[in-house]
């Protein structure tokens, strides 16, 4: 009776990590082989989606066994399916054969060139070969024709970061901020790039996207309240500025630092802050 | 009100029937038009296209979270006089005559045989079969306005108007068992073909734009009158409060809490 | 990221901006419209089998009515506001698609049960 109740359990979460599109590929792979793996046929319909994502999981750790395991039984029930192909040429590739798995993908493409996931598959193989610069380029590309992209948008700005392009990484998260202009994350990220850019214009723009960053995680993300801290500290700091922007900033910088000392004071739950507080006051003056 | 004495055997072998038919009908229409439904081809352009003009749409809503710099540099993409994205893009008015695609035409042949065929076909042998009954009678009152509609195929003039026919029985469980079809089949069910033709009307306008020449003037003309406004002007005056001006009572507040 | 659209609104009350999740209020409006088409239903059948005429019936669909959105408020608890966008819409939104139900559903029981 328990087995009964934990598979229903385990497909119950495997159904939430569906949605979510979180990754989680250990706790799937583990969960496969220590639960569902013997009761599979139970769960109907919905076998053939845990399949698929069984098999990307494990893939993605390099099982290989269990991977394949389960594209046979995926592609002996669909025979013709550009999806099961899609995941044989994703084996391709963990196997490092990109050579091989770029042709099947193309061959997906030939067939219907509407397909993202293969495009950005196409694109994924050149940036795991190294080749930055060109899956730049395909991504410009894709993003031409699929505009509304958010994923790709961000690891166009990821890769372009890791070129050191921050003014078109700063473009690609602007998208972002389009798309979804009430996520922390985002506002956060953007000023990121921006005070990472410098410059006094830039790292006023990233105090803004600080702030709201701020507001919008309800003082919650850290990181943000330390970019905001050493926003302001610079701009007060900064030859550039006039004296009511210095005042003005030294308070929010005030303000910062003092949410910030309140964080560390809630999470050690001693009243004694006093390595804390000497650490920001080193980093306000620098 | 004249009472009526119905025979009870109309009542199982008309009124029950009717009921069961039209429900039985509705889950089969359901399951058949999943089996016989493809899924729709989609050409890159139009997928373009729509894309593009999703992220106008979005331009136009939520620039004003960009700086100035990050709006107008987009706005230039799609809307420069010579470069720009809805001038440079080119399309060709869509054929008007759907029977001139192929496609099309298999399309709205399928969409026939599910939804308007079996409606005709099961709504004519349920009136040839069950016709001319008293079924029922609902229980409240109506004025005799409602009488060629409960009334259908029986055309007596002193009957009272609570008093329904077997072929209006029929279309009140038609219309009425739509949302118990949402409830058995889940949302967005083929059963429900009320709302399954408001969108073949429609056509699938909110995905793909069926006529992207005017879709691109619309959108262009939007975003040319769109003025920015940075939302983040103030964003550290929200964040403090109107206390910023007087800092002192700000720090001696956190200090507090 | 981010897991579904936020979409935002402002308060009138107090001038906030309050954030919602797209996605989350679709689908408890789907669990919303489900529990009411099943009260119709419901409902429905009683009148008949109870065999309400005229008024009474529509008296006792708004009977049922209330006494549904009672229930959700109760289940909901005191932190309604983080479900639902407003108490009255839980209410008043669908009341006519579920008066449809509910009238065939009497008809058909009151006609099963009392007029032969």
């Amino acid at each position: 009776m328990r087995s009964c109740t934990s598979d229903r359990y385990v497909a119950e979460r495997y159904r939430r990590w569906r949605e979510d599109n979180s990754r989680n590929s250990d706790l799937i792979v583990q969960l496969w082989e220590e639960v569902l793996c013997a009761k599979v046929d139970k769960l109907g319909d919905e076998k053939w989606m845990v399949l698929e994502q069984v098999a990307v999981a494990a893939l993605d750790l390099h099982k290989m066994t269990v991977a394949e395991d389960c594209l046979v039984m995926l592609s002996k029930q669909f025979p013709g399916s550009q999806r099961v192909r899609k995941l044989k040429a994703l084996r391709l590739e963990a196997l490092e054969r990109y050579e091989d798995a770029n042709d099947v993908y193309d061959a997906i493409l030939r067939k219907d060139e509407t397909n993202t996931v293969v495009r950005k598959r196409k694109i994924a193989i050149l940036k795991s070969l190294g080749k930055t610069s060109e899956a730049i380029r395909e991504l410009v590309e894709y993003l031409k024709k699929f505009m509304s992209d958010t994923e790709a948008w961000m690891e166009l700005s990821d890769l372009y970061i890791s070129e050191q392009d921050y003014a078109k990484a700063a473009y690609c998260m602007e998208e972002l901020l389009l798309h979804n202009p009430h996520h922390h994350l985002y506002f956060q990220k953007y000023a990121d790039i921006k005070y990472t850019q410098g410059g006094f214009d830039n790292v006023e723009v990233a105090r803004s996207y600080y702030s709201r960053a701020v507001k919008l995680s309800s003082a919650n993300n850290m990181r943000a309240l330390y970019g905001l801290l050493l926003c302001c500290s610079q701009i007060a700091n900064s030859p550039k500025a006039q004296a009511q922007k210095k005042k003005e900033n030294t308070k929010i910088g005030q303000w910062a630092a003092q949410c910030i000392s309140d964080k560390y004071r809630e999470a050690s739950g001693s009243e004694d802050n006093q390595p804390v507080e000497q650490l920001l006051g080193a980093l306000t003056l620098s | 009100m004249a009472e009526l004495l119905l025979d009870p055997d109309i009542r199982i072998w008309v009124f029950l029937p009717i009921v069961v038919l039209t429900f039985l009908i509705g889950i089969v229409r359901h399951y058949l038009s999943i089996l016989i439904s493809s899924p729709k081809k989609i050409e890159l352009q139009q997928m373009q296209d729509s894309q593009a003009l999703i992220r106008a749409r979005l331009l136009r809503e939520n620039g004003k979270y960009l700086p100035q710099q990050g709006f107008a540099m987009r706005k230039h993409f799609f809307n420069n006089e010579d470069v720009g994205f809805f001038k440079t893009q080119k399309r060709a008015p869509v054929a008007q005559n759907p029977m001139t695609d192929p496609n099309m035409m298999t399309e709205m042949l399928k969409g026939n045989l599910t939804n308007v065929l079996p409606m005709i076909l099961i709504g004519g042998w349920i009136n040839w079969t069950f016709s001319g009954f008293v079924t029922t009678k609902v229980p409240f009152p109506l004025t005799l306005r409602f009488k060629p509609m409960l009334q259908r195929g029986i055309e007596l003039l002193s009957l009272d108007a609570a008093w329904v026919s077997s072929a209006s029985w029929y279309f009140l469980n038609v219309f009425g068992l739509r949302s118990i079809y949402a409830l058995v089949l889940g949302e967005n069910n083929a059963a429900d073909q009320a709302r399954l033709m408001a969108e073949q009307m429609q056509g699938p306008a909110a995905a793909m734009p069926q006529d992207p020449k005017a879709a691109f003037k619309a959108e262009w003309e939007a975003l040319e009158v769109c003025e920015h406004r940075w939302a983040l002007r103030h964003a550290e005056t929200e964040l403090l409060g109107p206390g910023l001006t007087q800092g002192e009572t700000i720090y001696h507040q956190n200090m507090v809490s | 990221m981010a897991s579904g659209k936020v979409r935002a609104k402002v308060d009138k009350a107090s001038g906030d901006t309050v954030m919602y999740n797209d996605v989350a209020v679709r689908s408890n409006s789907a669990v919303i419209e489900y529990c009411r088409t099943s009260m119709a239903a419901l409902g429905g059948s009683t009148a008949g089998i109870l065999g309400f005429t005229g008024l009474y019936g529509f008296l006792f669909f708004l009977l049922c009515n209330v006494t549904l959105w009672l229930l959700l408020l109760l289940k909901a608890g005191i932190s309604w506001n983080r479900f639902f966008v407003s108490r009255r819409s839980l209410l008043t939104s669908g009341l006519f698609s579920g008066m449809f139900t509910y009238v065939l559903f009497w008809v058909f029981l009151f006609g099963m049960v009392h007029v032969y």
